[in-house]
């Protein structure tokens, strides 16, 4: 394993990224669209709600669109990073099967696109974590914008999973839309949850612990440390599961 | 010898691809493999590209291979130049060593006017000449074509041939993998493949 080889392969991989016109459109419309239909639509009373994660019947009270502009950050930042997570795994399939014929290590190809989403989360995070900010005043910004870090992480190893093991892209788009659209965009809003009769399931799904950790960061004094861990450690399935493939997909059987 | 294949076989389930493949190609040849389609030509030269593993038999490589692909497989948002950097971070090539050879490939393939160009807005053919370019950079011993002249005008099929002529004069081994063989003069060896067998 080279840096320099880690590095150039890092570049290339960011150059495709921001060129991709998909990219840059998801990038700036999604969460446009996302926070703009939340402004016009939800109302502004305070609802009580109690977040599952606390031990006892601790209510916090915060607004509806307030609950509702946290819970789609983490829906927003979850969908971007698993579609940006699967498209740079899938679509580079066959050519990263050339570069490795040429001399690249698999794990140097791997690790350059960790890298690669490593600074994609960073972006996407600060990005909606001000847009947030801007609508209304959360309690803690930086820790908001760590718990959308911890959606990425976790929903980009979803994406890396599914572009590793699905090789259509309708399939694959499908597959990331239909768990953010009922993980992130739906069961784990907070007043949903408040009422759901399987609670249980909710708990395994990706968005819950990110989700938990910014309702905090956004409204409360809570700890976070808790929920992150379980994030990371959540995110860390993902990402040895998908890495696993990548490799046995990768080597080269000389 | 660059290359010595020895009674290769490779099954998938109960069909037998291959059937025992034996060839052997010297120092400076240019030689062909042809064969219709489902003749066992992909898998051939799957296994000595060392993309697959033969179930049985002996491959035996001396030298540096470089290897085109019959579809192009470049990075539809890279430029041109961008590609050359990326494969000779693969190669593990010094930058004086590479930017040379670069040169040589976008003057006589006739692409460097495409050099800033991202391959997304370029011809079929230029994808072709790029394609074959990278195989070429580290300048190998042994260049493995798998249907090379697919979306090549006559100017460039010329040009391919005179650059073979060139590498060949270096004392580099081509391999053509292909369903037609023309311009069979051109060729110190052609081997047809039929069945799964080099006749």
């Amino acid at each position: 394993m080279t840096p320099d080889r880690i590095t150039t392969s890092l570049f290339m991989i960011l150059r495709m990224l921001l060129r991709r016109r998909i990219v840059l459109i998801l990038l700036a419309v999604i969460p446009v669209v996302f926070f703009s239909v939340v402004a016009f639509t939800t109302p502004d009373r305070k609802v009580p709600f109690r977040l599952s994660s606390l031990d006892g019947n601790i209510f916090i009270a915060a607004s509806e669109k307030q609950i509702a502009l946290v819970f789609f950050a983490v829906a927003v930042a979850g969908f971007l990073m698993s579609f940006l997570a699967m498209n740079l795994i899938q679509k580079n399939s066959k050519i990263n099967r050339r570069l490795i014929l040429c001399g690249y290590h698999p794990l140097e190809l791997l690790l350059s696109n960790l890298l690669a989403l490593t600074l994609i989360i960073v972006l996407i995070s600060v990005y909606v974590g001000l847009i947030t900010s801007a609508f209304f005043h959360v309690s803690h910004p930086g820790l908001m914008i760590f718990s959308l870090a911890l959606t990425g992480f976790v929903y980009g190893g979803y994406g890396l999973v599914v572009g590793s093991l699905v090789e259509g892209e309708l399939e694959a788009i499908l597959l990331i839309v239909l768990l953010a659209n009922i993980d992130a965009g739906w069961l784990q809003n907070p007043i949903f949850y408040a009422e759901a009769q399987n609670q249980v399931i909710i708990h395994w799904l990706p968005a819950y612990f990110p989700s938990q950790s910014a309702i905090f960061a956004a409204f409360t004094d809570y700890s976070i440390l808790r929920a992150s861990l379980a994030s990371l450690l959540y995110g860390s399935g993902f990402l040895a599961f998908s890495m696993l493939i990548f490799y046995l997909k990768m080597r080269i059987r000389k | 010898m660059i290359l010595k294949a020895d009674n290769m076989i490779k099954s998938f389930g109960n069909k037998n691809v291959l059937k025992g493949v034996s060839f052997s190609m010297d120092e400076g040849t240019v030689n062909g493999i042809a064969g219709e389609n489902g003749s066992g030509k992909s898998t051939l030269l799957k296994i000595l590209v060392g993309l697959w593993k033969a179930d049985r038999g002996n491959l035996q490589i001396n030298g540096k291979i470089g290897y085109c692909p019959q579809d192009p497989l470049i990075f539809p948002q890279l430029t041109v130049d961008e590609h050359f950097r990326y494969f000779a971070a693969a190669y593990g090539l010094k930058k004086h060593d590479w930017q040379h050879q670069r040169e040589f490939l976008l003057e006589h393939l006739n692409f460097g006017q495409s050099r800033k160009d991202k391959v997304e807005i370029l011809s079929g053919g230029t994808h072709q000449k790029l394609n074959l370019s990278l195989s070429l950079l580290h300048e190998p011993d042994l260049l493995i074509l798998d249907e090379p002249y697919n979306g090549f005008d006559w100017e460039t099929y010329l040009r391919f041939w005179e650059i073979t002529a060139q590498l060949k004069q270096q004392g580099c081994s081509i391999l053509i993998v292909t369903h037609l063989l023309n311009d069979r003069d051109r060729f110190d060896n052609i081997h047809n493949l039929k069945n799964g067998i080099l006749e």
